[in-house]
């Protein structure tokens, strides 16, 4: 049975995708696309019910499965190579060939291939991820089917790229399910590599000038990182003797010389979560069509990177690593909010919140208290779920108003009244108790409360995303606006993933003591009591069924207040009396006499943190840092 | 039981306590402007008169954003005095500040849209002040915990004296009193169109009212807290703070909100670093 489901996890993906690449009917394609989520999101339920196990594939006809891992990595290096000679940079060529040969020298005179190593294990965090891959990236996949439709029609394709686009994405998820399955450490270097790969196709797909510009970027940043996993994989081989993950990982308290290799495996981690400063490639990334967006931002990509940081944090827990990396990841956090506060384009204020999570959850692994670490996972379940919902929005959001700027967005509710309303369920799911994204955050800020410079980034960071959340969600409402206003039509695929992703983000979120007890707590030990769905420590308390009932009946009992005042006199918008006096028209009598029509736009302090001023320093600074961070560790 | 006691015990004597400390604001404003001032329950006159006003609105979800502000005032306050997280409670608050943004946001009134978004500066303003106040609390109790921290035996004030002075400005802020007035004005001496509250009116006003009322015991149990050892203590220190806040108020006018984020950030962090080092070394 568990052989059965590994397959159908990691391998299904990769003969769907080959099945969209071949079969170019669009019905066939989106069948397939449909039962692959549908299974996938089944196998992945399975295992999370399994729980742990250790898992070694064997041989297939002969040849066994690490030599085909070991066959396939060295095809997508010199795949890699290619296309860094076919688009002429030295900088992907430098990158790949310095993966290449050193892979090469350690696959031939160093690993001793008469050792056995596991090549599967799986926890709580293996499993909890897979889910989070299977289930949303799944939802992303059929958003994508319509999406993908209308895209071709706006652009006039005379032959469709479709086939190309969804072998990418759905191979993805396979990618992504073995990267965080992997315990065989050079398997998890393949899927990494696979990940990163995958990524530069699906963002140069539009083949635009720009699309390929920020691809050859997100190819050259990763195969960065690439170099820093080799490098690092040698090095804990030299000193633990072992692929083993499990085996590293419990190598690395035993000495101070495990701490250089595990520096170099977090620069990885780093440089594919996109944190600063490494983040021009994902915010590069949003010129690809949303749903490529939304699966590097939420569940896929971005989180390899994150995991392979938290997956480590055991390893390097009490150590100088760790502060450097909790620094890192509070500044990361800080520094990315502070710069969406300045942004205007939807996709960039979501890329950058994106980055500015993922620096949160970094900050977590590397504050590595148990409570910490609780932290980083919830944040990496609901932090999915929401940023996949919002970038869906502002992609259907695009396709209804043609625009992504939020400016462009006042009064959405006029036109697309469904879409906004879902909108703002994801803002306050990001921003607002009692929901999982703030309960993350809440965790985070309590256990970096010992810690001066780490929670005074937290403290700072958490402000400014109020600012550009709060605001967005506002500016969706601004209108003259008394009656129903019908809803929009959307297409059936849309309206169910945007539904059942923002009903993953709430009602997940009411179930969150229930998931820390099941998942978390037996895998990282118990930092919270669980009474009546409340989180309780000595340190603090999280109420989260009190709550979310109170409001839930505070949300209620104010729509019905809504209702009634439908009979309410109907006011005109406050413009100190010098309104136009005609109905329905939002002008003002200005200077001659002549109406001047209403607008209003949002504060968005450039000279405080406008992206020109500020990114220079903070990727300064953010250098700083990881030199420290890996000096120390050297 | 006694949890839920207290809630219902805070969210019944908030408003009135938040009444009567507004009517007293008032009161004492008016002596230091050497008027007469209206009587102590004013502001309860004005919230029925405001009640007994026709309704009028622009956009329903005005309605909906007003009463989730009360609610989530109410609840920040009922939470504070069951002794629950600090942290928590000051989360369950936002709730009712970013609902609020959004009422404002909701019409297309510049005066309103104004407001709002300087509203979001006063928020971004104090919220990392906040924060920092209470993760030294923890500091020094070692708890988030209300009903942990009351049972600390020292008065917090001895080893947080500059924390108490942020937690100053973070007041300020939010009473919407001088120099920080900018989204709305908490005595209309200084603006003639209400800000974030332009287009709100009549009982939902009244609302908005309650709810700052709320918020008002809400930023003055904290900084109880800072004295919580003794009652007479208690109510000194939050009297002595009140009044200078009345004497802030009135000496000073309202600057830019540049001025406010650099000035209080800069001023506010440099305290919290000096206070925070302080508890390390002793």
């Amino acid at each position: 049975m568990l052989p059965m489901m590994l397959v159908l996890a990691i391998l299904l993906p990769l003969v769907a995708a080959v099945g969209c690449y071949f079969l170019r009917v669009s019905a066939i394609r989106s069948l397939i696309v449909l039962a692959t989520g549908v299974v996938l999101a089944a196998v992945s339920l399975a295992l999370l019910g399994q729980g742990t196990f250790t898992y070694s594939p064997g041989t297939i006809v002969g040849i066994s499965w690490d030599s085909l891992v070991t066959l396939a990595d060295f095809a997508l290096l010199f795949v890699m190579l290619y296309y860094a000679f076919k688009l002429k940079n030295q900088m992907i060529k430098i990158f790949v060939i310095l993966q290449i040969i050193p892979l090469a020298v350690f696959e031939m005179f160093f690993v001793d291939h008469a050792v056995e190593t596991p090549a599967i294990f799986a926890d709580s965090l293996s499993l909890i991820m897979v889910a989070v891959i299977s289930i949303i990236g799944s939802l992303i996949c059929f958003f994508a089917i319509p999406y993908m439709k209308e895209h071709e029609e706006h652009l006039h394709l005379v032959k469709s790229r479709q086939p190309q686009f969804f072998f990418f994405l759905v191979l993805f998820l396979g990618a992504m399910n073995g990267l965080v399955l992997s315990n065989n450490i050079l398997w998890l270097y393949f899927f990494f590599e696979v990940t990163t790969f995958c990524s530069f196709m699906l963002i140069g797909h539009d083949q635009t000038q720009i699309a390929v510009k920020n691809a050859t970027r997100a190819l050259m940043l990763n195969a960065l990182g690439g170099v820093a996993f080799v490098f690092g994989m040698i090095w804990a081989y030299a000193e633990t003797g072992s692929l083993d993950l499990q085996v590293i990982i419990q190598a690395g308290p035993m000495g101070g010389l495990m701490l250089a290799p595990l520096g170099l495996l977090c620069l990885a981690g780093f440089t594919k979560a996109a944190q600063v400063p490494f983040q021009s490639w994902l915010l590069g990334a949003m010129v690809a069509p949303t749903p490529v967006s939304a699966l590097l931002h939420s569940s896929t990509m971005v989180k390899a990177g994150v995991y392979i940081v938290l997956r480590l944090a055991p390893a390097y827990a009490g150590t100088f690593l760790s502060q450097g990396v909790a620094l890192c990841g509070a500044f990361t956090f800080l520094a990315c909010a502070a710069i969406a506060v300045s942004q205007s384009n939807g996709k960039k204020i979501l890329a950058y919140s994106t980055i500015s999570n993922l620096g949160l959850i970094i900050c977590c692994a590397g504050l590595n208290t148990t409570w910490a670490i609780t932290a980083a996972i919830i944040l990496i379940i609901f932090h999915a779920a929401s940023k996949a919902l919002l970038f869906l929005c502002v992609g259907t959001i695009e396709h209804g108003i043609g625009s992504r700027d939020i400016e462009d967005m006042h009064g959405l509710y006029l036109k697309m009244p469904r879409t906004a309303v879902i909108t703002i369920v994801g803002v306050l799911t990001m921003l607002l108790p009692p929901f999982g994204v703030l309960l993350g955050k809440w965790m985070a800020i309590e256990s970096a409360s010992g810690d001066m410079f780490v929670i005074t980034m937290l403290a700072l960071g958490s402000a400014v995303s109020l600012v550009f959340w709060a605001r967005w969600a506002g500016i969706l409402l601004t209108a003259p606006l008394r009656d129903k206003v019908p809803a929009e039509s959307q297409s059936v695929l849309t309206r169910l993933t945007l539904t059942a992703l923002a009903g993953i983000a709430v009602v997940l979120s009411f179930f969150s003591p229930m998931l820390y007890t099941k998942l978390i707590e037996p895998m990282v030990g118990k930092s919270f009591e669980i009474t009546a769905g409340v989180f309780a420590s000595p340190m603090g308390v999280f109420a989260v069924y009190p709550i979310f009932i109170i409001l839930a009946a505070a949300f209620i009992y104010s729509w019905i207040e809504t209702k009634k005042s439908a009979t309410d006199k109907s006011s005109a918008t406050y413009m100190c009396g010098a309104n136009v006096p005609e109905t329905g028209v939002q002008s003002f009598i200005g200077p001659m006499n002549s109406p001047v029509e209403l607008k209003a736009s949002n504060y968005y302090m450039k000279e405080f943190f406008g992206e020109e001023r500020l990114t220079l320093w903070v990727n300064f600074v953010a250098l700083a840092l990881i030199v420290l961070m890996l000096g120390g560790a050297l | 039981m006694k949890t839920i006691i207290l809630i219902i015990l805070g969210i019944v004597i908030a408003p009135v306590l938040g009444g009567l400390i507004a009517g007293l604001d008032r009161r004492l404003t008016a002596r230091l402007q050497s008027r007469f001032g209206p009587p102590l329950l004013q502001p309860f006159y004005d919230v029925a008169k405001l009640f007994g006003k026709e309704k009028v609105v622009s956009n329903f979800w005005q309605v909906f954003c007003a009463w989730i502000y009360l609610i989530a005032a109410a609840l920040s306050v009922g939470l504070l005095f069951a002794g629950s997280d600090l942290l928590l409670v000051f989360f369950v608050q936002a709730i009712g500040a970013v609902f609020l943004v959004m009422g404002g946001l909701s019409t297309p009134s510049p005066y309103s849209q104004v407001g709002s978004q300087r509203e979001l500066i006063q928020v971004l303003t104090y919220e990392p002040l906040l924060i920092l106040v209470f993760a030294s609390i923890f500091m020094v109790t070692g708890s988030f915990r209300v009903d942990e921290i009351l049972a600390y035996e020292q008065p917090l004030l001895v080893q947080l004296p500059l924390m108490f002075i942020v937690l100053g400005y973070a007041l300020t802020i939010k009473l919407r009193k001088s120099p920080f007035d900018f989204s709305t004005s908490h005595h209309g001496h200084q603006e003639i169109v209400k800000g974030i509250l332009t287009e709100f009116s009549g009982p939902y006003l009244g609302i908005i009212e309650i709810g700052h009322w709320y918020e008002t015991i809400f930023i003055l149990g904290i900084c109880a807290l800072f004295w919580h050892t003794s009652l007479v203590g208690c109510v000194l220190l939050i009297a002595s703070t009140y009044f200078a806040e009345l004497i802030i108020d009135n000496t000073m006018a309202r600057m830019t909100w540049r001025w406010m984020l650099k000035y209080v950030w800069s001023i506010g962090l440099a305290m919290s670093f000096v206070n925070l080092i302080w508890l390390y070394a002793g």
